[in-house]
């Protein structure tokens, strides 16, 4: 077995069994007894996106979080994730064989339907329309690179069509009088196919989110895992709460899962609002 | 045999060709550049059976990076004495080019932390070589080879301030860049084969893999990596791109990314090579358990030396900035040593 198919058996095992429901509204209501409460210092018209980056962040280098934020140019890092994926969905759709022979092609389609439409389906388009041949070849190979590694990781075959490469992120805005909102953002949504009683599919299965990384995996990882899961479980109270998460760290070739429990969602809930703490913390010392 | 006379002036660009660079056979060396499909094959062809996955081979590797320097030493210590354990604030991040600095007796880790990097302009050719080579990797051509070196370059913010050096040079000394790059670039375009999709190859390509409860990071970023990944057999090869002349630690620097990448893949790349695109040469070396081995053991020595001037046994971790700087640092105080080395810089 490859370490492609070993993670893949990963990624389709069986899952445990489901957070209770009435676990899952308890730390809904710690979230909202708590945020509000926490943000109501902050100036008038500031908000907090918490995502995944700004936890390890505010856990590893919290002195960064009173920096102001540059302001958002185009560069290739940033077009590589959506650019990426949308190749790998071309592969895995058969149109192309490989990611690197499918970001051009991608890219060109982006930027035509772009230029027919105004239509933006991953907002880089105009950036990339306007750039010289040479540093499209540097985003196109950045995207490459980053798909390939993703590619290589998993062994496609057993996966159905319901996979969802990417997509919207899951948000939940928490009620208060800042601004808050929980982002999470994972590179794969993996369907878990389980018989209902009848023997019918289950028409709302449980997934596996599948999270990539930069770096290795450090101290805290199986929270970090566990945000997504969380702001997944948020974001709609009707749909199950994911089964595992998988973090993907391809510059080490590691991957870790966590299945997702009562005691996972409510360290990410503690996660989430000592984040939240450190970054009223830096805005309120930022402010003169 | 044709018989070119190696010293001559270039004709197409207009400088002195310096040494054996040329894409024709010399008579003094009988020796010509490999090109296309004989440069694939003799990437390709090591004439060795291809390493298999090996877990213990990985354990005695990490085994000897993490313990070589003995009892007492500072790997896997964080500031204080204490041990750093997993997921260390700050992990010390060794790259090739700091590995190369620690060993190097005569080297003054202090040198750089001045307020701008000297620039040359054979640092200059070799950061528009790898964006060239990248490009050609990527798209299979390349158009006006400076101007399209530098749109490049000016993507990566990691070269901002070779961008406006390079803006800044006299006419004379822009024309010997532009000159080089374009002599290096057409060599290039001329001699490297086209590589078949399927091998995957990527560009760029980063590598970590954490030591010593993560208070260790080994980590490159390799200019050219072909071959499935993640395979039980040796199935990958990385190639790194030099403008520059040929360097004994250029192997040493290869010999690293082959152990990082064995480090953190099921099976060791079956070779790796240097391109060097002033020449046309190409240095191969099969990945052996020997090669893996020496690579080690150079490894925890680097290791070792760079935490020998904290002096009590303590490692206070780099800091990596956003400009792609590492800042190996000693625990603080007076008389410390510091080194700072850009991990981002051009293949010269």
């Amino acid at each position: 077995m490859t370490r492609a198919q070993e993670l893949t058996a990963k990624l389709l095992a069986a899952p445990g069994p489901p957070v209770d429901p009435g676990d899952r509204q308890r730390l809904r209501q710690q979230l909202l007894g708590a945020v509000p409460a926490l943000v109501e210092k902050l100036p008038a018209g500031d908000q907090i996106v918490v995502t995944l980056p700004l936890l390890r962040r505010a856990d590893r280098d919290p002195e960064t979080l009173a920096a102001p934020e540059e302001p958002f140019s185009w560069k290739p890092a940033f077009v590589r994730r959506s650019l990426g994926l949308a190749a790998i969905e071309a592969c895995f759709q058969r149109r192309h064989s490989t990611p690197g022979e499918a970001v051009g092609p991608v890219a060109d389609d982006a930027v035509a339907e772009w230029g027919r439409t105004g239509w933006r389906t991953f907002h880089w388009e105009p950036w990339m329309a306007a750039l010289s041949p040479a540093a499209r070849s540097a985003v196109l190979a950045e995207a490459a690179t980053w798909a390939t590694a993703l590619w290589s990781s998993i062994d496609w075959q057993p996966f159905g069509s319901s996979i969802r490469l990417g997509g919207p992120d899951d948000q939940w805005t928490c009620p208060a009088a800042r601004t808050v909102r929980l982002k999470g953002r994972s590179e794969l949504r993996i369907p878990l196919q389980a018989a209902r009683g009848d023997g019918s599919p289950d028409p709302a299965p449980r997934t596996t989110l599948v999270s990539v990384a930069s770096g290795i995996p450090a101290n805290g990882w199986e929270t970090e895992l566990g945000f997504l899961a969380l702001v997944a479980s948020l974001r709609s109270p009707t749909r199950p709460v994911p089964a595992r998460v998988v973090g993907l760290w391809p510059e080490a070739g590691e991957h870790r899962s966590v299945d997702i429990t009562r005691g996972i969602l409510a360290a990410a809930v503690d996660r989430v609002i000592a984040g939240i703490a450190a970054v009223v913390e830096a805005h309120l010392s930022a402010v003169p | 045999m044709v018989v070119i006379d190696v010293g001559r002036e270039d004709p197409r660009l207009g400088m002195a060709d310096r040494g054996p660079a040329r894409s024709a056979p010399s008579i003094a060396t009988g020796w010509t550049p490999l090109a296309r499909d004989a440069l694939l094959d003799r990437l390709r062809v090591t004439g060795r059976p291809r390493p298999l996955a090996d877990p213990e081979r990985v354990a005695r590797l990490r085994d000897i990076v993490e313990h070589r320097p003995g009892p007492g030493s500072v790997v896997g210590r964080g500031s204080g004495g204490q041990p750093s354990g997993p997921g260390s604030r700050t992990p010390l991040v060794v790259t090739k080019d700091l590995l190369t600095r620690a060993l190097d007796r005569d080297s003054d880790l202090g040198a750089g932390t001045g307020p701008a990097p000297s620039f040359t302009v054979p640092m200059a050719c070799g950061a528009l070589i790898d964006g060239l080579f990248r490009q050609l990797v990527t798209t299979g051509s390349i158009g006006d080879p400076m101007a399209d070196g530098l749109d490049a370059l000016v993507l990566d913010d990691r070269q901002g301030e070779l961008v406006t050096w390079i803006d800044n040079l006299s006419p004379t000394e822009r024309g010997a860049l532009t000159a080089e790059v374009d002599r290096q670039c057409l060599d290039l375009v001329a001699r490297w084969p086209r590589l078949d999709p399927s091998w995957l190859p990527r560009t760029q390509v980063p590598m970590r893999v954490g030591l010593a409860d993560g208070s260790i990071e080994l980590s490159g970023r390799v200019d050219l990596a072909i071959g499935r990944p993640g395979l039980n057999v040796a199935s990958v090869a990385i190639v790194e791109v030099k403008s520059g002349a040929r360097r004994a630690d250029h192997r040493s620097d290869l010999h690293f990314y082959a152990l990082v990448e064995t480090l953190r893949s099921p099976a060791p790349p079956f070779a790796v090579a240097t391109y060097y695109t002033r020449t046309g040469e190409l240095d191969v070396d099969p990945v052996s358990d020997e090669l893996l081995a020496s690579a080690a053991r150079r490894t925890a020595a680097g290791i070792g030396a760079l935490c020998r001037p904290t002096g009590e046994g303590q490692v206070s971790g780099p800091a990596t900035s956003r400009a792609g700087k590492v800042v190996a640092a000693g625990a603080g105080g007076s008389g410390r040593r510091r080194a700072v080395v850009t991990t981002g810089g051009g293949g010269q």
